[in-house]
This record gives structure tokens, C-alpha cells and sequence, in this order.
């Protein structure tokens, strides 16, 4: 079950520290790079959710955070929507989306539950890719950002906006981490662990999978609101699978089930890619050869690795509670 | 739409061509799965790297010389690959399977730029097979009737082999029991690994014979992944029959919905394989009962 | 309490229950017995409704439930353990029967508040780890504890539902001796209003605790009735007895 261990904690204030001085001292470029993270993080959150604590292992979260972003931008380009009301139309539209893809695939296990999934996703691409009203192959350009004047915030200027893009991915977090630790979440966790013995104690399971992929939809489709708001311009690109394979990746090598680990894998490959990628055009090799190292050195990511080291530290110095009612 | 005979034969035979291509790419991968529970997804960079070999060599030695060599190349390629990667990986779970291929993925793309560069690569028709055959009132490329009676061929050939052969038994037993397999004193080991690297010579097959007739670009391999998943998921994961069956439903509503129901094409075959999962988890002709 | 009629199930031509009968009076104590292959655990199955019967009906507190999904069952107040550990692994015992409570109490699907930490599951978990001697090892890993503390854990789980009705598959083996003795005075201090359903493997202990004894073979009832009966009838002997010593 999801705990706020001190070494998360740590680790969030230390992120959340770092990205805030970031935030202050950046240039634009760095400004760019802080908002990229911050859109790949809140994704990761999304997916971490139902991935690494349901087991539902998901490639169309891509597809969901295109809904947010194609909703957010038609809501307010085509309707005439504000941004505010549009952001809540996107998300409540992911999350209606990912209920009935959560309901109809929650039958489906393992290998199929990814396949069914990346049907799913690859429907709304090809579907976005061929659509005129949204723009087809070309995308939509347009989309306003958040106007918070009235509180004298100026989202225009892209420092304000790191910093909007930072209180999103709190948003994000905390809402995952309060989902984790409500009724539906220990049930999430538990469905991982056995279905077939939560069902038997009287969980209706398909609606607990329905739900919890509701809201990881929900995270996704801001994610999608917010990655509009950056560029201003989005294209179906955004929802193709590889953009999901790549979170994936990313909640991979941050550590999955752990929450923190992918936002700090968020960091480390956003960064990572923009570093490889100015030495050599190769990046995607390189970041290819350490997810085959990481998943067969069958440590849980970076966070996982560290988490399982310190842990490894604490044991030698004094018996934990477990070992010692272990021995009793 | 056209009432024309002539319009029919000639998309039924484009859907065939397609049908046949992912058939040689799906088999391989399929009963890969049933046998050994692995999911690889870079049989699609391993038909591209086929199709990258088959048309480099195809100056030097010929098309001939690609067809069988190509093959070969990948086949190679496999058991490097199966002894380094795929072996330790078998018993990890789906998700470290899927993980690790997708990032062999990101490795064969690079690599195939840092070999053959981002230009497409092109590779003429042999000799033999330019040209246009009459048929039914059309005419149609020899090249791809000659697809389509590869494709068929090496359907015959796997059928008798999984039917008739000792070793065709074993493999059905594996897919069947992975532990009736072990019991019966089947070498497992060396079952599979023949297996693999004869899933892998396919791949290399359909590289080969597709690089004529499509552009071979480092993405190749990628673009074909999510079509040969979905035969091999709709048809049902394992079977011979399902990837048979899954590559014709596959290529008939890719072909016919291209040219019927041009508006929704994309999207059928995935609300097709939606469909599937949701009525049939396992596909239509899953291996086991 | 719970009742079945006629319940029969086959796979193929092989029928694993041929029409059975059962009746369990509110607070009854039943034991099954029965040589393996005697379709017991298959009787379970149905009876929780993971499997359906091709015939037949059953009943639970006068409500016919034979159509009824597992979960509906469940909140209806039945409630089962398996032969083969099916925990939480990875969570700690506090949570397992915490989950198992939080959910029972339909608070599986929840937002707004921790169930775990809620005032009724706290008092729940408290209560089933002093019925199935689980106090000590709360706060450890599933992982980490004993073969014989995750047994009891799989009834704890059971139990943490609050159920009307608990069916038992075989709770105590794999253990030794002395702690399926020790179970068994864990399972006579359940309170009487409880029923109970037993699968049990060992003859003595089975009619240490039972009310009633139920023997099935070739998935068919071939004795009901009180152990004493049981005790003395020579059918039982022959069939039972004859596979026990086999075996």
C-alpha cells in the first residue's frame, strides 16, 4: 500500500525545492524544458496510478491526455469557451472516456489488457489524424492559456507559467496520492495483489478498475490541458502510442508504484534527452539500451533502486519491526 | 463504388497481397507467444532489418541473393538475441517482456539510421517477376501474385510441419502444456530456441520480399508492429489458425474499408479489434481450449 | 441458513456434484468430509458462485442466490477461505484484514476518506486478529511471516467481512499437528450465531468441532447426519476410511 516514507517526503521537497529555484533563476530555454517536465510528470503521476499500484498496465494514456488537449482547444477555439470552464469540460471528458475504456477492458488481464488498451488509443489517434473538425494531420493551433489576471498572475510570460506548470503537477500528486489512500485505492492496490479474492469479499471489481482509470484519465487529461496551453498548438502526434510507450518507459525508470520515482524519472528524462540529444542525433538508442539494463537488473527503477538500498542499510544497523515479529 | 468485376478481383487481391505479408510477419511472433509466453515486440524491427539486408545485398548478389540471404542475416540475428536477451527474460512477466522489446525498439531504429542513414532505401522487382499479368479482366503485378504464393506456400509448409512432423508435435504440446512438453522428455531449450529464430527468419522473409514494394525507412519496423499485434490478438494469441485468420480479416477490412467506408477506415480495424477483446478476451482460434 | 437443492455440476461427462442437498440451521457447525476428488472444493465454488451449476438451487437466510454474482453473495453476508492461500501479498496483515473489512463495510469504492484508518475497520481488525491469534504479527509483511500465521490470515480474511456464513476449505492443512489443534480452539471460541462450514481432511479433529457431519463421495451425499452417526456407520468407514488409507 502507498505510504509517505521520510525519503519521499525528502525527495518531493527536494524536487519540488529544485524546480522552484529552477523556476526563478532559468533562462527561456530552461523555462521551456521546466514545462516540459512538468506536462511528461503530471502523465506519469496518471499512469503511475493505475499501472504501478492497479496492474493495469495502460498505452493509451497518450490518447487520453490528446482528449484533454483536443477538448481543452476546440472547447475554447470552436465553442467559444474561457479557459477555465474548457479545462474542465477536457478533463471531465477524459475521464468519462477512460470510465468506459476502464469498464470494457476490465475483463481483459496482462498481455491483453495492454493490447486492448492500445486499441483504444490508437482509435482516437487515428480517428484525430483523419478528423477535419479537429484539424486532421496538421493539428490545431490556438489555444489561450488560463487567464488569472484577475489575480494580477500574467500566464503569458513563461516564467509565471513554469510556475503554473509546477502547481499543476502538485494538483496532479495530490490528487493521486489522496486517491491511494481512499477506499477506491486500497481496493486498487488489492485488485493487484488478488482479484479473485477481492471479488469474493464483495467488491464490485469492474466498477473499482472503471473508476480508477477514470481519474488517472482525469490527471491525463490536464496533462493534455496544460501541454495545449505550452505550445498553444498540438497535433495528433500527442496521442500516438509511442507518446504512451514512452511514459511508460519514463514510470519505468523512475520506479514504478512508487509515485515519486516517476516524477523524478520525468526529470531525469526530459533532461537526459535534450543532453543526448545535442552530443549525438542517437538519443532514443541510448535511452533504449538503459531501459534493457534497468528492467533486467530487475531493480524498480532509480527511486526503486534507492529505496531498496537504504532499506538494505536500515536492516543491518537494527532489526525492523517485520524481522523481529518474524522471529517471535 | 464500382460494379465492376474487374474493381473487386483487383482489391481482393490487394487485400490478399497484405493479408499474406502480415501473415509471414504474425506467425513467427505467435507461436513464439504460445510457445514461450514471450511478447517481442521488435518482430517489427527484425522485418525491417530483413527488409534493410535484402535490399543492400540485392545490388551485389541480386534479389535472389537478398531473398535468401536476408532471412539468413536475421535468423542470425535472433539467436544472438535470444541467447542474450530473451532467454534471462522468459519467465519475467509480460510487462518486462514488453519493456525490454520496446526498448530493442528504440536501439534497431538508431541502429538501422546509424547503418543505412534516414534515406529511404529502395530494391527492384526481380527480373522474373516485372510486369503485369491478366487475370480475371485485370492486370496485376506478377511481384505481388508472386507475394501471395509465398505467403500461401509458407502456410502449406508450417501446416505440414506443425501437422505431420515429430517436431511439429512437440511444438504443439509446448503450446498446449508448457509442462506436458518437459514431461515428455522434449528438449525445451532447443524447441524453442529453433522456434524463435525460425519466427525471426519470417521476419526477415517479409522484410525481404517487401522491400520491392514499399519504401524501406528506419520506421518500418514500427509502422508494422501495431498491424502484425493486432492479427495475432484478434486471431487469438498462439495459434496458427488465429494468425492465419487474423491476417486476412486484418488486410480484407483494411483494403475494402480503405476503399468503402474511406471516412472511418483508420478507426474500423481498431474498433474491429476492440470489438474482439471485449466478446472474445482471447481472440477468435485461441491455442488453448 | 443456507441451503442447496438438487445442486449438480459436471464437466463433460464427469459429474463433480450429483445432487446435493444441504441444510445449515443458523449457528450450525458442519463438517464436510470426503476423499479428495470428492467435488468439496467444487461445492464451495457454487456455493460462493465462482463456478455455476448446470442444475439445482441455493439458498441463503430463505433468498435464492443460484443466479447471483460473487460479490452480491458476499454482501449478502457469505464468505469463504480457500484450500490454497489467496492473500494480499506483499501487504501487511493489518491490511489485509483491513481491506477485507473496508470493503465488506462497501467501502471499496470510496474518495473521500481512508477506510483503513476508520473507527469500525480499526475495531474489526482488532477483533479478528484476537479470534484467529493474529495480534502479534500485524504490522508484518505476509511475505515475511510463517506458513502456518498465513493460514490464519486466510480465515482472518474471511472473517474480517462480518459474514452470516463462513465456509472453510481445509483451514488447517499443511499445518502440524499441534497448531491445527490450536486452530481448532480458535474456531470453537467464534461465536455461536456464526455458521460454519468446514472441508476438513483429519477425522478427529473434524469431530472435535462439528454439530453435523456431512460425507460426500463421487460428488454425491452419502451421509448427513450427527458425528456420533458418523462415528459408528460403517459406510463412511469403507469409503473414507479406505481412500484416507490409500492416500
Amino acid at each position: 500500500m502507498f505510504r509517505h516514507t521520510p525519503l519521499r517526503l525528502t525527495t518531493l521537497g527536494l524536487m519540488a525545492a529544485g524546480s522552484l529555484i529552477y523556476a526563478i533563476i532559468a533562462g527561456f530555454f530552461g523555462l521551456e524544458i521546466l514545462a516540459e517536465i512538468a506536462i511528461l510528470a503530471i502523465l506519469v503521476i496518471a499512469l503511475d496510478l493505475v499501472a504501478g499500484f492497479g496492474g493495469m498496465v495502460s498505452l493509451c494514456h497518450g490518447a487520453l491526455m490528446g482528449v484533454g488537449a483536443y477538448a481543452f482547444t476546440v472547447a475554447a477555439n470552436e465553442a467559444g469557451m474561457t479557459a477555465l470552464p474548457a479545462m474542465v469540460l477536457a478533463i471531465a471528458l477524459s475521464a468519462a472516456i477512460a470510465f468506459a475504456i476502464g469498464a470494457v477492458c476490465a475483463r481483459s488481464i496482462g498481455i491483453y489488457f495492454i493490447m486492448a488498451t492500445l486499441a483504444f488509443g490508437q482509435m482516437g489517434y487515428s480517428f484525430v489524424f483523419q478528423s477535419s473538425l479537429f484539424g486532421g494531420d496538421d493539428g490545431l493551433s490556438g489555444a489561450p492559456r488560463l487567464d488569472l489576471s484577475a489575480l494580477g498572475i500574467d500566464l503569458t510570460d513563461s516564467r509565471t507559467f513554469a510556475f503554473y506548470a509546477i502547481a499543476l503537477v502538485a494538483l496532479a500528486y495530490l490528487v493521486a496520492a489522496l486517491t491511494l489512500r481512499s477506499g477506491l485505492g486500497r481496493s486498487l492496490v488489492g485488485l493487484h495483489h488478488n482479484e479473485k479474492r477481492l471479488r469474493a469479499l464483495g467488491l464490485t471489481v469492474w466498477r473499482a478498475k472503471a473508476t480508477a482509470f477514470a481519474i488517472s484519465g482525469a490527471i491525463a487529461g490536464l496533462a493534455g490541458c496544460l501541454a495545449a496551453q505550452h505550445t498553444q498548438y498540438i497535433s495528433p502526434g500527442l496521442m500516438s502510442w509511442t507518446v504512451s510507450g514512452e511514459a511508460l518507459v519514463v514510470v519505468i525508470l523512475g520506479g514504478l508504484g512508487t509515485l515519486v520515482g516517476p516524477i523524478l524519472g520525468a526529470i531525469l528524462f526530459v533532461v537526459l534527452k535534450h543532453e543526448i540529444s545535442s552530443i549525438t542525433p542517437y538519443w532514443h538508442a541510448i535511452v533504449g539500451l538503459i531501459l534493457i539494463a534497468v528492467v533486467m537488473s530487475r531493480a524498480n527503477g532509480v527511486f526503486g533502486f534507492i529505496e531498496a538500498r537504504i532499506a538494505a542499510r536500515t536492516r543491518t544497523r537494527k532489526p525492523t519491526l517485520k524481522e523481529a515479529d518474524a522471529d517471535a | 463504388m464500382s460494379t465492376d468485376l474487374g474493381f473487386w478481383v483487383l482489391q481482393m487481391l490487394n487485400a490478399l497481397q497484405l493479408s499474406m505479408l502480415l501473415f509471414l510477419l504474425s506467425v513467427g511472433l505467435t507461436v513464439i507467444f504460445g510457445l514461450m509466453h514471450f511478447v517481442n515486440l521488435a518482430h517489427g524491427s527484425l522485418y525491417a532489418f530483413g527488409a534493410y539486408v535484402a535490399a543492400s545485398l540485392s545490388g551485389a548478389f541480386g534479389y535472389w541473393g537478398g531473398f535468401v540471404l536476408a532471412p539468413l542475416a536475421v535468423a542470425a540475428l535472433g539467436a544472438v538475441l535470444y541467447f542474450t536477451l530473451i532467454r534471462s527474460m522468459r519467465r519475467a512477466g509480460p510487462m518486462a517482456q514488453v519493456l525490454v522489446t520496446f526498448g530493442l525498439i528504440f536501439v534497431a531504429v538508431d541502429a538501422t539510421r546509424l547503418i543505412w542513414g534516414d534515406l529511404p532505401m529502395g530494391s527492384a522487382v526481380p527480373k522474373t517477376f516485372e510486369g503485369q499479368l491478366a487475370l480475371l479482366g485485370v492486370q496485376y503485378p506478377i511481384y505481388r501474385l508472386f507475394i501471395i504464393g509465398l505467403g500461401l506456400t509458407v502456410l502449406a509448409a508450417l501446416t505440414l510441419v506443425l501437422s505431420r512432423t515429430q517436431i511439429g508435435a512437440m511444438i504443439r504440446a509446448g503450446v498446449d502444456n508448457d509442462q506436458m512438453a518437459a514431461c515428455l522428455g522434449i528438449n525445451v531449450e532447443r524447441m524453442f530456441m529453433s522456434v524463435f529464430v525460425l519466427g525471426c527468419a519470417l521476419a526477415g522473409l517479409a522484410g525481404a520480399v517487401a522491400a520491392p514494394v514499399l519504401s524501406v525507412t528506419p520506421d518500418m519496423g514500427l509502422q508494422i508492429l501495431i498491424p502484425t499485434l493486432i492479427v495475432i490478438v484478434i486471431g487469438g494469441l498462439g495459434s496458427l489458425k488465429g494468425a492465419v485468420v487474423g491476417s486476412l480479416i486484418f488486410g480484407f477490412v483494411q483494403t475494402f474499408g480503405a476503399v468503402l467506408l474511406p471516412t472511418l477506415n483508420s478507426v474500423l480495424i481498431y474498433a474491429l479489434l476492440a470489438a474482439v477483446l471485449v466478446i472474445r478476451p482471447e481472440g477468435l482460434l485461441p491455442a488453448k481450449g | 441458513m443456507l441451503e442447496t437443492r438438487a445442486l449438480t455440476k459436471s464437466f463433460g461427462a464427469i459429474h463433480v456434484t450429483k445432487g446435493v442437498n444441504l441444510k445449515l440451521e443458523k449457528g450450525e457447525r458442519r463438517v464436510i468430509l470426503g476423499p479428495n476428488g470428492a467435488g468439496k472444493t467444487t461445492l464451495f465454488n457454487q456455493l460462493v458462485g465462482e463456478i455455476t451449476p448446470n442444475s439445482g438451487s441455493i439458498y441463503l437466510d430463505g433468498q435464492d442466490i443460484t443466479a447471483m454474482r460473487v460479490a452480491d453473495r458476499a454482501r449478502l453476508g457469505l464468505s469463504r477461505s480457500y484450500q490454497k492461500n489467496t492473500l494480499f501479498d506483499g501487504l501487511t496483515i493489518r491490511e489485509n484484514l483491513g481491506l477485507s473489512a473496508a470493503v465488506a463495510l462497501g467501502r471499496g469504492q470510496g474518495l473521500w476518506s481512508d477506510p483503513l484508518q476508520s473507527p469500525e475497520v480499526v475495531e474489526t481488525v482488532r477483533e479478528v486478529a484476537a479470534q484467529v491469534d493474529l495480534a502479534p504479527y500485524l504490522d508484518a509483511s505476509v511475505n515475511a511471516v510463517s506458513y502456518g500465521i498465513r493460514r490464519q490470515l486466510e480465515v482472518g480474511i474471511a472473517l474480517a467481512t462480518r459474514p452470516k456464513v463462513i465456509l472453510m476449505d481445509e483451514p488447517t492443512s499443511g499445518v502440524g499437528p499441534e497448531m491445527s489443534k490450536g486452530f481448532h480452539r480458535l474456531l470453537k471460541a467464534l461465536p455461536r450465531d456464526l455458521t460454519v462450514l468446514i472441508i476438513e481432511h483429519d477425522m478427529d479433529l473434524a469431530f472435535d468441532v462439528a454439530d453435523t457431519i456431512t460425507v460426500l463421495n463421487y460428488g454425491e451425499v452419502v451421509f448427513d447426519g450427527l458425528p456420533e452417526a458418523a462415528r459408528s456407520s460403517q459406510l463412511l468407514k469403507d469409503i473414507y476410511l479406505g481412500a484416507w488409507e490409500d492416500a
